[in-house]
C-alpha cells in the first residue's frame, strides 16, 4: 500500500513519455516541441500557449497537467531524473525545489538569456533560487496572498462594513453569531490550513518580514511574546469558528461558505475561483484584518511557483527564448487574467476588479508568508507546527508551548 | 520411497524461472531499498555513503517524537482489530452457520464492503462522520442523542476507536468467511457426541468448536497484524497526512508517506529508505515470531 503512490508516479510518467518523445520525423526539420509539466488544469495551459505558438510559428508547445499535488513533485522528480522528463515544468517554491536544484536537474537561469528576471522583486524571486549556490532556478508565475475572504450580501443584510479596527472585527463577529451564522468558515481538521489561517489572523502582531529575518538570524525565536501572540489570536476567535472545528474539514468549511452559512472564510487567494465557480450567486469581498493594536493590518504572502528548465532538454535555446517570453509583461497579464490569480510578473495589474482591489493592499501592506520560509527539515517543520496548532486548538497545549515546537523543529536545521 | 537424485536435480532445475522472477521482482527491490538507506541523497541523485546516519536520524529527536507514537497507534489497531474485527466475524460466522436459509446472501452482504477500496471507505465515512453537515450527526440528534453528537474524527479520543470501528466495518466480512470455512471443516459428530454425553451449548463452543478453529485463528491474526502494521489508505482518507487530529490516526504508513513524500527534503530518499528497512525488519520478525508461539500452541 505504502509503495502505491509510488508506482503510480512511476506508471504515469511512464506513460507520460508518449507525448513528449521526438516529433515525427516530417516535422522535425521545422516544428520543435517544447513539453511543458504543471499542475491544474490543462485547458489553462492551451489557452495561455497558445498565444506564444502564434508568435513562434516554429515552436509546439505541449503543455500536461498532473493534478495531484504530492503525486506531482514525485512525477516530475522521476522524469527529470531519466529522459523522460519535459523540457519546462512547474516548480514549487522554496524548499521543495532543493532536491531538484542539488540533484543538478535543473538549468540556472541568467538574465543575459532572460532579460525579465532583472526586474523582479528579490523576495518573488528568492523563492526560486537554489539555497546553496544563490542561482536563480524558475522563472516565478504566481503569488498567493492571504486573508479574509466575505459574503457582501451578508455583511449588507447585516449592516456590516469590512472592519477598520480589530475591535470592529470581533463586533461583526458577535453581530453574525447571535444571528445564528457562522462568522468564520475555518476547518481544524485538514492541519495544512492552520498556519495559513494563523498568518491570515497573526502576521499583524509579530510585524512581519523584520521578525523573519530576526528568527533567520538566530536574533528572535518564535516563543517571542509578539509571535505567541500572534498564534494566540486563533484561541481568542475561537468562540467565532464553528462548532467541533478540529472535526471540521477544508471542504465543510468551503461549503459552509459557499452555501452562504458562513459570512467569512480565511484563506488564500486560489480559494476565489472555487467560490466563483461553486457559488455563482455570491457577491465576494476581501479584506485584511486590522491590526489588534490599532491601524490597518498586514496581508500575508508567497511566491507560488516558477518554470523551471530541466537541464537534460534537447532544446535547450528555444525552452530559454520560451522562458523569457513567460518572464513578459504579456504573459503575466495572460496569467493573471485566464487563472484569476496574481502573476508574479512585476508591473502587471489584473483586470478582475477583486483582484486588483487586493493588489493595491498588498503593494502597501504586503508581508510574507511565515511558514513557507521555514518549511524545511525531515519531519518539515510546517508538519510539526501545523499538529502543534492544532493541538492548540484543541486545548491540550497553550500557544507559547506551540510556538515553543516550531523553534525546537527549525533548530534541526537552521 | 525417498526420491532420487536425479528427479530432485530436475525438479530443481523446474523452479529456476520462478525463483529468477521472485529475485528480480522481490529480492532485488528490498536489497535496493537496504542499499539507499545507507547512503545520503541529493533529491534522486545518490551522494555519499552515510552509514547507520539515516537509522540515527530516525530514532532520535523529533522523528522518534513521531515514530513512537506511530508504532503504539498501528499496535492499538492490531488490539482493536483482534478483539472488534475478529470476534465479531467469528460470531457472525457461527451464527451464519446455523442459518437455514439466506447463508450465502448474507455472506456476500457482510463481505461487500472489503470490496471498496479503502480510500473511498475513507471519504465516505468523512462525509458521513462531519459534525457540519454528516448525517450520523444529525440522525444521532434526532434520536435525542445530542450528547453523542461528536466531531467523532475531530477529537483524539474518540478518532483512533472510529478508525477501528471503520476498519470493522469494511473487513469483517473477511474472518467471517475464512471461520465459516473452518467451521464446515468441522465433523458435526464431534458436537452431537458431546451433546449426547450432556455438554450444553457453551461447552461444545468452548471445548470443541474453539479448539477446533486455532488454525483459522493463527492465520486470522497473522493477517491482521500485517494489515495493521500496513495500513495506510484508510487512516489516509480519514485524518490526512499528519494523522489529524493532532497525530492521533498517524501510523507508521503515514510517516513513511510524510518522510518520502511530503517534507521536501532533499535527503528524503535516504530518510524514507532507512524507514522502509525498519518497518520490513520489524514487520517480518515479528510475524515469523508471531507464527512460531501460534504454531506451538495449536
Amino acid at each position: 500500500m505504502r509503495l502505491a503512490p509510488l508506482a503510480a508516479a512511476v506508471l504515469l510518467s511512464v506513460a507520460a513519455c508518449a507525448p513528449s518523445s521526438p516529433s515525427t520525423p516530417a516535422q522535425s526539420q521545422d516544428k520543435v516541441t517544447l513539453s511543458v509539466w504543471g499542475w491544474g488544469p490543462e485547458e489553462n495551459f492551451d489557452e495561455m500557449f497558445a498565444a506564444y505558438e502564434k508568435l513562434n510559428p516554429g515552436v509546439d508547445v505541449d503543455a500536461r497537467s498532473f493534478t495531484t499535488s504530492t503525486e506531482y513533485d514525485t512525477i516530475l522528480a522521476t522524469g527529470l531524473a531519466g529522459d523522460s522528463g519535459p523540457d519546462l515544468a512547474w516548480l514549487r517554491a522554496g524548499p521543495k525545489i532543493q532536491p531538484l536544484v542539488e540533484a543538478g536537474r535543473l538549468l540556472p537561469l541568467e538574465t543575459a538569456d532572460i532579460p525579465g528576471l532583472k526586474d523582479y522583486d528579490e523576495d518573488v524571486l528568492r523563492s526560486a533560487k537554489g539555497d546553496k549556490d544563490g542561482k536563480v532556478y524558475g522563472v516565478p508565475f504566481a503569488v498567493q496572498t492571504l486573508q479574509v475572504i466575505y459574503n457582501k450580501k451578508i455583511f449588507a443584510d447585516n449592516g456590516l462594513t469590512p472592519p477598520q479596527t480589530w475591535a470592529d472585527m470581533i463586533a461583526a463577529a458577535e453581530k453574525l453569531k447571535a444571528e445564528d451564522i457562522v462568522p468564520f468558515a475555518f476547518g481544524g481538521k485538514d492541519d495544512w490550513m492552520l498556519p495559513i489561517v494563523a498568518g491570515i489572523f497573526g502576521t499583524a502582531n509579530w510585524g512581519g518580514d523584520a521578525f523573519l529575518d530576526d528568527v533567520r538570524a538566530k536574533k528572535k525565536k518564535f516563543t517571542d511574546p509578539a509571535f505567541v501572540a500572534g498564534i494566540d489570536q486563533l484561541n481568542k476567535l475561537r468562540p467565532y469558528f464553528p462548532d467541533h472545528m478540529t472535526g471540521v474539514s477544508y471542504t465543510d468549511a468551503q461549503i459552509l461558505f459557499s452555501s452562504g452559512k458562513a459570512a467569512m472564510f480565511p484563506g488564500g487567494l486560489w480559494e476565489l475561483n472555487f467560490f466563483t465557480e461553486n457559488a455563482k450567486d455570491i457577491d465576494l469581498g476581501v479584506f485584511t484584518p486590522p491590526a489588534p493594536g490599532g491601524g490597518p493590518g498586514l496581508m500575508p504572502g508567497f511566491t507560488d511557483g516558477s518554470y523551471g528548465i530541466n537541464a537534460k532538454t534537447k532544446h535547450k535555446a528555444e525552452a530559454l527564448k520560451f522562458a523569457a517570453w513567460l518572464a513578459s509583461k504579456e504573459y503575466g497579464q495572460l496569467y493573471t487574467d485566464t487563472l484569476r490569480v496574481f502573476s508574479a510578473v512585476p508591473g502587471v495589474t489584473p483586470t478582475d476588479p477583486l483582484l486588483k482591489e487586493v493588489s493595491t493592499t498588498f503593494d502597501k501592506q504586503g508581508a510574507t508568508y511565515f511558514m513557507n520560509e521555514f518549511a524545511y527539515g525531515n519531519p518539515s517543520s510546517q508538519t510539526v507546527f501545523s499538529k502543534a496548532l492544532q493541538e492548540m486548538l484543541l486545548g491540550r497545549i497553550t500557544a507559547e508551548e506551540a510556538a515553543g515546537q516550531l523553534d525546537q523543529s527549525v533548530a534541526t536545521w537552521l | 520411497m525417498a526420491v532420487s537424485t536425479t528427479r530432485r536435480g530436475s525438479s530443481h532445475l523446474f523452479l529456476i524461472p520462478a525463483f529468477l522472477l521472485y529475485t528480480l521482482f522481490v529480492i532485488y527491490p528490498l536489497l535496493t531499498g537496504l542499499s539507499y538507506s545507507v547512503f545520503t541523497w541529493k533529491g534522486t541523485l545518490r551522494d555519499t555513503f552515510a552509514g547507520f546516519a539515516n537509522y540515527v536520524h530516525l530514532l532520535t529527536g523529533s522523528f522518534l517524537d513521531q515514530l513512537l507514537p506511530a508504532l503504539g497507534h498501528n499496535f492499538l489497531l492490531f488490539a482493536g482489530t483482534m478483539l472488534v474485527q475478529n470476534t465479531l466475524g467469528l460470531a457472525l460466522a457461527l451464527a451464519l452457520s446455523r442459518a437455514r436459509r439466506g447463508k450465502r446472501v448474507l455472506q456476500t452482504m457482510f463481505a461487500l464492503p472489503y470490496l471498496v477500496n479503502p480510500l473511498v471507505i475513507g471519504y465516505l465515512w468523512t462525509l458521513l462522520l462531519s459534525p457540519t453537515f454528516g448525517p450520523v450527526n444529525a440522525l444521532l440528534r434526532g434520536a435525542g442523542l445530542d450528547g453523542l453528537a461528536m466531531p467523532w474524527l475531530g477529537d483524539p479520543a474518540t478518532a483512533l476507536p472510529t478508525v477501528i470501528a471503520i476498519t470493522t466495518w469494511q473487513w469483517v466480512g473477511f474472518p467471517m468467511l475464512l471461520f465459516s470455512a473452518a467451521l464446515g471443516g468441522i465433523p458435526q459428530e464431534y458436537a452431537e457426541a458431546a451433546t449426547t454425553d450432556g455438554a450444553n451449548a457453551w461447552q461444545v463452543f468452548w471445548r470443541i468448536t474453539l479448539p477446533l478453529l486455532r488454525p483459522a485463528m493463527g492465520t486470522i491474526t497473522i493477517l491482521s497484524f500485517i494489515g495493521s502494521m500496513n495500513t495506510f489508505a484508510l487512516v489516509y482518507a480519514l485524518g490526512g497526512s499528519n494523522g489529524a487530529p493532532a497525530g492521533a490516526t498517524d501510523v507508521l504508513g503515514l510517516l513513511f508517506y510524510r518522510a518520502a513524500f511530503a517534507s521536501g527534503d532533499v535527503n528524503a530518499m535516504g530518510t524514507s529508505s532507512a524507514l522502509a528497512v525498519l518497518m520490513f525488519t520489524f514487520i517480518f520478525g515479528s510475524t515469523l515470531l508471531l507464527e512460531r508461539v501460534l504454531r506451538r500452541k495449536a
